[in-house]
């Protein structure tokens, strides 16, 4: 996929990115002339085994990593070269997260915890962002839990409210880093149908970097990475396909 | 066998080598006044006078070791926390609590050997530094000073032994580590367990209440007669006594005010959380600061007492009173210095519990610049948090004092010649300066090193999975 011009319906990509770590002979290539984009409100899984550059490009696809060469946009802005506080002022108001675990500031509570982004950019929210949250707290099951403790609550529910904090300032994408890495299987069905229902339902954008056949088949489209490369870049899949797609990927390597 | 490190360990040797370091000089310095005292004509031979200034010197040795062996216990303390995956993996191969802590112990008992020694050699060379000085400017005749008595290993053992001790004291967390903790499996704990305390609790609050009881009645006795303050001295001590073993009750409330204070902005709001978030630790992060604060106020706020007792004595009767100012300045100066050093000793405990609070939140504070807090707005939390640690053990400690101050400068002057009887505590203005400067200062110290620390985090470590 070649990125040459501005695309209106990108909301974040790469040009020929470049990562490493390390020099001389010791140096590693994590992402090799990379040049790939995310799609507006589309639900896209990036895929690949252990140390195939898939959470490398998230982390600077974010703004959380420098770059090695190569050039990176959040929609039309060009963060390549932007200072450690412009990118903070990126991610407060233009990214969402996701992690695997420890997602929660343990201090706030609930409420404390969805209403941060709004926080730290110091603006209350409009009505509209209150009927929305609220409509996101309702939805996801939260509205009894909103004054507990993230310690008081199970994993399952500790990432919805990850989820509700990161869809809730209705960023330009969320990035969701093995959303379902510390979940049971049936907790994780379901918070996989929550991002992929906010996605399908309110035109949210996400990135999801997972290993997970099946957490990947809830996604639009998935773009498979091996060795610091993309190998393959494809729509809706069933878990069989991509499981069938990655032994493969696996004997030819 | 955890992986001794002497990093972690800097602090607890540097609070062993001050403690030390003081009681060594304390007692050299009191000693050579002795022979100083001997050598001279008119009071030569005064057994009591020796004798009072060894008893004073080793009341201000006991509050410094004792502040110190808190701070050591609390670092302690600290240190396991962070150890807990260490601890836990250890276990989970077949090693038992009690011999993991034992280690700790060790650990305990170096670190107590090295600080105690170093202090003796410290103190020894402040101590001849300073009669050096003394002999050559003429201020004392050159006498046969002596050093190396058989009484600063007094001090020394004390100090070896309180941070042995105060090491198992803190180490206790080690045995609450469960195998379970290694895999990961479980939630980061978010409250140190408080329960258990109960007992504790109880006696503190009946000593408080007693001693505060005894303490009124010396200043009511005081009123007719100066022994009132021997009543008052033990009321001081039993009440003083109870808020020290109670500080989970006071200083937690008092923390969470302050933090109200601080302001609203999201830094200051996370802050005010993160001082409370393990009452325990907070209370003894701050009750020596407490201590040192409150006995530096005390004495200053009862020699103003003095003063204005004596002033309004001396309209009555001046010949009596000559010659009293100097002696009562001369008098708080040096208290206040003594005191001082435990006040120090308490400080490095505070810089030290910020600092390592700071290298055990990483993954928080990397979630934090994750979701967009500028490392300016860290750089604030945490000296917000190092200010409402400063702040809350400030107004505490003055508080006390200003209470503590009154009543034993009532109870002791209060039926003297020409006394006023019940007097307003006086609360001299310098001493409200030298507060506001020292709690400024300490605030912006303390959180340099962890601010620093803390801004380096990058917000990629919490996405790691460890």
């Amino acid at each position: 996929m070649e990125i040459t011009s501005e695309d209106p319906g990108l909301v974040a990509r790469v040009a020929g990115l470049t990562k490493s770590y390390g020099s001389g002979s010791t140096a590693v290539t994590a992402l090799d002339n990379v040049s790939v984009g995310i799609r507006k409100s589309e639900f896209t899984a990036i895929m690949g085994p252990s140390g195939s550059g898939k959470s490398t490009l998230m982390h600077i696809m974010a703004g959380l990593d420098s770059v090695t060469s190569g050039r990176v946009w959040i929609g039309s802005t060009d963060i390549t070269g932007l200072d450690d506080t412009e990118l903070t002022m990126i991610r407060r108001r233009r990214v969402g997260f996701v992690f695997q675990s420890f997602n929660l500031v343990p201090t706030l509570d609930i409420r404390g915890n969805i209403m941060l982004p709004f926080e730290l950019d110091g603006r209350s929210p409009s009505d509209d962002d209150r009927r929305w949250i609220d409509e996101l707290v309702a939805s996801l099951g939260l509205a009894p839990r909103m004054s507990h403790r993230p310690h008081e609550l199970s994993g399952g529910q500790q990432q919805r409210v990850a989820i509700a904090r990161a869809l809730g300032s209705r960023p330009d994408l969320v990035f969701a880093d093995e959303p379902t890495g510390n979940l049971d299987s049936r907790t994780s069905r379901e918070v996989l149908s929550l991002l992929a229902t906010a996605s399908s339902s309110y035109g949210q954008s996400i990135a999801m970097v997972t290993h997970d056949p099946i957490a990947a088949s809830y996604a639009d489209r998935i773009i498979f990475l091996a060795d610091g490369k993309v190998i393959e870049d494809r729509g809706r899949s069933t878990a069989s396909d991509i499981s069938q797609y990655m032994l493969g990927m696996e004997q030819v390597a | 066998m955890n992986g001794f490190t002497v990093r972690e360990h800097i602090p607890s040797i540097l609070v062993a080598t001050l403690s030390s370091a003081f009681g060594v000089s304390l007692l050299q310095v009191t000693t050579n006044l002795s022979i100083l005292i001997a050598a001279d004509d008119v009071t030569g031979a005064s057994g009591t006078v020796q004798f009072i200034l060894a008893i004073i010197a080793f009341v201000f040795i006991v509050i410094a070791t004792y502040v110190g062996s808190i701070v050591t216990a609390n670092t302690f303390a600290t240190i396991i926390a962070g150890r807990t995956r260490t601890i836990a993996l250890m276990r989970i191969i077949g090693v038992t609590a009690a011999s993991q802590r034992r280690v700790v112990a060790n650990e305990g008992l170096t670190v107590g050997i090295i600080g105690a020694i170093s202090g003796l050699v410290l103190g020894t060379l402040a101590t001849a530094v300073l009669i050096m000085v003394s002999v050559r400017t003429g201020f004392i005749p050159s006498l046969a000073y002596t050093f190396l008595e058989p009484i600063v290993l007094i001090p020394i053992f004390g100090v070896l032994l309180t941070t042995w001790f105060a090491s198992r004291v803190g180490s206790r967390r080690v045995l609450t580590v469960s195998p379970m903790q290694a895999t990961g499996a479980a939630i980061e704990e978010s409250q140190e367990q408080a329960a258990g305390h109960r007992g504790r609790n109880a006696v503190a609050i009946v000593l408080f209440a007693f001693g505060t009881v005894i303490l009124g009645l010396g200043v009511v006795v005081g009123l007719v007669s100066p022994a009132g303050v021997m009543i008052g001295v033990l009321g001081g001590i039993l009440s003083f006594t109870g808020l020290v073993l109670g500080a989970q009750l006071v200083m937690p409330p008092a923390l969470t005010l302050v933090g109200r204070m601080l302001g609203a902005s999201p830094s200051a709001k996370l802050a005010a959380q993160n001082a409370v978030r393990y009452p325990e630790r907070s209370s003894r992060t701050t009750i020596g600061l407490v201590i040192g604060v409150t006995l530096v106020t005390m004495f200053a706020v009862a020699t103003a007492g003095f003063q204005q007792m004596v002033d309004i004595a001396r309209a009555n009767e001046p010949a009596v009173y000559e010659g009293i100012d100097q002696v009562l300045t001369i008098t708080v100066v040096v208290f206040s210095v003594l005191i001082g050093f435990s006040a120090l000793i308490a400080a490095v405990g505070m810089v030290n519990n910020l600092s390592l609070s700071v290298l055990q939140r990483t993954r928080e504070l990397g979630l934090l610049r994750a979701l967009g807090f500028t490392a300016r707005q860290l750089r604030a939390m945490i000296r917000a948090e190092s200010a409402q640690l400063v702040i809350a053990s400030v107004l505490v400690g003055f508080t006390l004092g200003i209470a503590y101050g009154w009543a034993g400068a009532q109870s002791m002057l209060g039926s003297m010649n020409g006394s006023p009887g019940l007097i307003l505590p006086v609360v001299p203005l310098w001493l409200l300066g030298v507060v506001v400067i020292v709690a400024a200062v300490l605030t912006v110290a303390a959180s340099i090193i962890p601010a620093r620390r803390a801004t380096r985090i990058t917000p990629i470590v919490a996405l790691a999975v460890d």
